[in-house]
């Protein structure tokens, strides 16, 4: 709501500057900053009641410590209830209905170039004398107000909500909206006249010629209004007001104020006023506990100061003991319900920033504390070299799909920001191929990135999400440095660097397999496992599914941090031995259709005395190693924990070693 | 026999001047060489008379084991000097990557940081959410504007419950009350998403929401640890401004400004009161209990606290951006 600040402080009869105005309005709860010569105000959606002149003028009075006892010059008139006028209204959307007649203007002018001025500058379109009053009138009292043309209505009235679904109507404006039956309307014997609180229709507009009309003033239930001009596309000063609340008292005065600010600007024959309504709601009375109220805040307010304070704002007290007060709630506080609202009240006028401060209190101490798994993984990867990015989830159906399998359900959105991308990623990894490609772009030729981030997946019902750790090794030219070192990285490179950093944050008994499913990995890929559980995935980026964003080999990792818990058992030391280690070479060679890893499954089960270790030194095919064969060098280590081993014990251990091979692998030796 | 005196003092200053190898062996070989004096001095023995002849081998024994000695030492000091190839130490390292955390991330593990020695847990919470725990638990009645304010991305679904991306952290305050015993003391960081994007506005951001539920919190509490923690987070004394405002869950909600320099008054996190709506809401008896609650945006905090002034760059990749936030 923008209000001109010359208007606002004829109107508060105030001296404040337009800044200490804004700074006031601020700190009683009204978030406000000056526009040139305007003050515009962002009132939250509880306090429809401040968004008037008379409302500021309270909250203002409120903060100065006065109670507002101004009246409103008025025109009173006294009311009439004639069905055929006002036939009925539905209890269920409208509080109230009044119809102000006026029959045989004459002489209309403009309103005064203040008030014009005033309107204008609230952002509300000038559109005709009779029109811009009851918008002056909105803007000044708060109850917003329709003006038809008298002669163009077919009375009675009916408010109510249509029968059925898809009624035209062309609204003020020419635009033409297909009414639903959810949605309530103002109708005359001839159909729908005007969707109730936000809009007129064409038809009943006033316009040059009007010289009788028949003005509008009812309280219409915030739950009926809202949803529906947005539904329309039509948000208008009047649904915002409704939206938010509207005085469901003020309705009468509003139409005085109109007829008295009419008599100003033209002359007419005569005037009735004639209403509907509905059951009187009951009036709200909320106590007030000034003991709670005391503990609630840290403060020690008196009795009389608290009752003054809400004196002030309207709050009249209804039966007084000596531990507790009862208010009324004044009609146009509709936001207040219980005794904490009255708490809030207090503070605010008290000011916020009066309140005494206390020092910071600790929570229970916490027992059993885990290590977040996704944040030590973090850290290992920042030591590595990798830098953190963070992406939006929005993701294309067509990126999708390239990325996840088919019954990894999608999770989509109603209603995407961008009508490409409706679904939720279910992979990190498209927007780390964009990442490394811009930055390929921009001339980067060595690349180490991650991310941790959710991905989404519909599942029956309902949705799943889950914690996925993703990166990228994009390892190219720019690492040859001046020594012309070879710096090379590859997908043993890959394995060390995942290896290294499961075991660095404790996790020593991962065990990798040839991969099962792939994207976005060719075949150059291996699951991780911890027992049965399967924890991540490593492998070499499959180019085709980067849709060429990226063109030079890419090695790629994903981790599942919630699938791994850290386990918070002490490792038992064991004694170290004092005596030396021995070493053995020898060469097999093997059918290739076994893989290394058959290797380390025999040597995992043969228990081989003294053998505390072997490993890979080298592979070999080519010259003497016969087609569809691998040579492999094999260096095993042997200790004891009591003596020094002698040679023919090593020989005897090495004799079991090539007998299992051969057994097992049909391995031949090699000399 | 005449011994020279200064023969070993002579040997070791040449051989300080020696630059190679070759050089120390042709001097040790003038020294102990055949033709050496220590050598030849030794065939010159026999013509003396056998007195002189004990003492003079003695003498020259000693002079000769002196001088091994001298020239094994500076050989071994000449061998070792010859290992070492002079580097130019200026040259550059070898290439490397350094890593960071995003700077979301460190902001948001600043603002962690100050809570966990507060014995505040952390609780992460879900990203897609039912209406129920983002709206209708934290007393959001239905129609409000209250919820057209939040923007809300819906899901397709063919479920009775409506289903949504968070609008805030908040929902993690109703899974956590409804599990968790009493005293409860938490910190849910994590994303959260609007349906809206310019250049101020992002349709995910990072929130971070605290909420304690103890008996005898009072709004001076509130105030006192947010301050606290506001000054802890710039490392200085601040202006800090609470100012009413409006959430639904809360009750009296404030609102907290910060005296930026030339910025003037920046608002930085809401806050208030637990609603007792929210808190009967989740079985908490509100004559016993009461709470406050809390929530900020990190991006944020963390365009003020590194002068960031496009809020789109945090989601951008773009590595010159990053490499500016050291590890």
């Amino acid at each position: 709501m923008k209000i001109q600040y010359s208007f606002l402080k004829n109107f508060l009869d105030t001296k404040f500057s337009q800044n200490r105005l804004v700074d006031v309005f601020t700190q009683v709860g009204f978030e406000c900053e000056s526009d040139r010569d305007l003050i515009e105000f962002d009132v939250t959606p509880n306090r429809g009641d401040v968004l008037s002149l008379k409302g500021l003028e309270r909250e203002f009075h409120a903060y100065q410590a006065k109670k507002t006892n101004r009246k409103l010059e008025t025109t009173k008139l006294s009311l009439i209830k004639d069905r055929k006028i006002i036939n009925q209204i539905d209890d269920s959307g409208c509080g109230n209905y009044h119809l102000m007649l006026v029959k045989g203007l004459q002489k209309i002018k403009n309103l005064d170039a203040k008030k014009r001025n005033f309107i204008d500058s609230a952002g509300i379109p000038l559109i005709h004398p009779l029109v811009d009053l009851g918008n002056y009138v909105m803007l000044e009292i708060g109850a917003p107000m329709h003006v038809f043309d008298l002669n163009k209505l077919d009375l009675p009235i009916n408010v109510r909500f249509p029968k059925s679904n898809n009624n035209s109507l062309e609204v003020i404006g020419g635009d033409l909206k297909d009414i639903q039956s959810s949605t309530l309307t103002i109708q005359d014997q001839s159909g729908i006249q005007a969707i109730a609180g936000i809009i007129g229709s064409e038809r009943s507009a006033v316009s040059s010629n009007t010289a009788n009309i028949a003005v509008e003033a009812a309280f219409f239930k915030p739950e009926t209004i809202v949803n529906q001009a947005r539904k329309y596309g039509l948000s208008t000063d009047a649904s915002h007001r409704f939206e938010r609340g509207v005085d469901p008292e003020i309705q009468q005065l509003a139409l005085a104020r109109y007829l008295f600010l009419l008599n100003e600007i033209a002359v007419y024959e005569s005037v009735k006023l004639y209403y509907s309504k509905s059951k009187k709601t009951k009036k709200k009375n909320v106590h007030l506990d000034i003991k709670r109220f005391n503990d609630f805040s840290g403060l020690s307010m008196k009795t009389s100061q608290a009752s003054s304070i809400l004196r002030n704002l309207g709050f009249d007290i209804v039966t007084k003991n000596s531990k507790s007060l009862l208010f009324n709630i004044p009609s146009h506080r509709f936001d207040i319900a219980l005794e904490e609202d009255l708490y809030e009240e207090l503070l605010r006028c008290y000011g916020y920033d009066n309140i005494p401060v206390s020092i910071p209190k600790a929570g229970p101490i916490i027992k059993n504390k885990r290590d977040d798994v996704s944040d030590k993984l973090r850290i290992g990867l920042v030591h590595a070299g990798f830098k953190e990015l963070m992406h939006m989830p929005f993701v294309s159906k067509e990126s999708f799909e390239k990325l996840n399998s088919q019954d990894w359900a999608a999770a989509e959105l109603q209603n995407p920001i961008n009508e490409n991308e409706p679904f939720l990623r279910g992979s990190l990894f498209r927007s780390l191929f964009n990442a490394v490609n811009n930055n390929v772009k921009k001339g980067y030729t060595s690349i180490k990135v991650f991310e941790v981030g959710n991905v989404f997946k519909k599942e029956n019902r309902d949705f799943v999400q889950s914690l996925h750790l993703s990166g990228i090794i994009y390892y190219h030219d720019m690492l040859q440095g001046w020594s012309q070192k070879k710096i090379t990285y590859d997908f043993f490179s890959l394995k060390a660097e995942i290896s290294k950093l499961l075991q660095t944050i404790g996790i020593q008994n991962a065990e990798f397999h040839p991969a099962r499913s792939l994207s976005p990995f060719n075949e150059n890929a291996l699951d991780i496992f911890l027992g049965k559980q399967k924890i991540g995935i490593i492998g070499e980026i499959d180019l085709s599914i980067t849709e060429k964003s990226i063109k030079k080999t890419t090695f790629g990792f994903e981790i599942y941090p919630e699938k791994i818990s850290l386990s918070f058992k002490n490792p038992k030391i064991k004694k170290t031995s004092k005596f030396p280690l021995s070493t053995r070479d020898i060469n097999i060679v093997i059918d290739k259709s076994f893989v290394f890893q058959d290797v380390e499954k025999v040597m995992s089960q043969g228990a081989i005395k003294n053998l505390t270790s072997f490993h890979l030194v080298n592979t070999f095919e080519g010259k003497d190693i016969p087609e569809g064969f691998v040579s492999m060098t094999l260096r095993f280590t042997f200790q004891n924990n009591a003596k020094s081993l002698l040679e023919s014990e090593i020989n005897r251990s090495m004799q079991m070693v090539l007998k299992l091979l051969e057994k097992r692998l049909n391995a031949k030796i090699r000399s | 026999m005449q011994i020279p005196q200064d023969l070993i003092e002579t040997a070791a200053l040449k051989l300080k001047s020696v630059q190679s190898e070759a050089e120390f062996f042709q001097l040790r070989a003038q020294y102990l060489g055949k033709k050496s004096f220590v050598v030849s001095s030794f065939s010159m023995l026999r013509d003396l008379k056998s007195d002189e002849k004990v003492i003079a081998a003695k003498e020259l024994n000693i002079l000769k084991n002196d001088l091994t000695k001298l020239f094994e030492n500076a050989l071994e000091e000449i061998e070792g000097r010859s290992d070492i190839v002079k580097l130019d130490v200026t040259l550059p390292a070898d290439p490397f990557l350094v890593g960071s955390e995003h700077p979301i991330t460190k902001i948001s593990q600043k603002i962690i940081n100050y809570f966990t020695p507060l014995n505040y847990q952390i609780f992460s919470g879900n990203e897609i959410e039912t209406d129920f725990y983002n709206f209708e638990a934290l007393n959001f009645p239905e129609n409000h504007p209250a919820r057209q304010m939040h923007d809300t991305f819906y899901l397709n679904s063919n479920s009775k419950s409506e289903y949504l991306l968070r609008t805030h952290t908040s929902n993690t305050q109703i899974h956590a009350m409804l599990s968790e015993d009493l005293p409860l003391y938490m910190l849910s960081p994590g994303r959260v998403f609007r349906c809206d994007s310019d250049n101020t506005h992002l349709p995910m951001f990072t929130q971070i929401e605290g909420l304690v539920v103890d008996e005898g919190v009072t709004f001076g509490d509130l105030k006192g640890i947010l301050i606290d923690f506001i000054e802890d987070f710039f490392n200085e004394k601040m202006d800090v401004r609470f100012r009413p405002s409006y959430f639904p869950f809360t009750e009296p909600s404030a609102e907290v400004d910060i005296k930026f320099g030339s910025k003037g008054w920046l608002e930085i996190l809401g806050c208030g009161m637990v609603h007792p709506n929210v808190l009967n809401g989740c079985n908490i008896d509100t004559k016993k209990f009461r709470g406050f609650a809390f929530g900020m945006g990190v991006e944020r905090l963390a365009m003020l606290y590194y002068g960031v002034t496009d809020i789109r760059e945090f989601y951008s990749s773009n590595l010159d951006f990053l490499n500016q936030f050291p590890s």
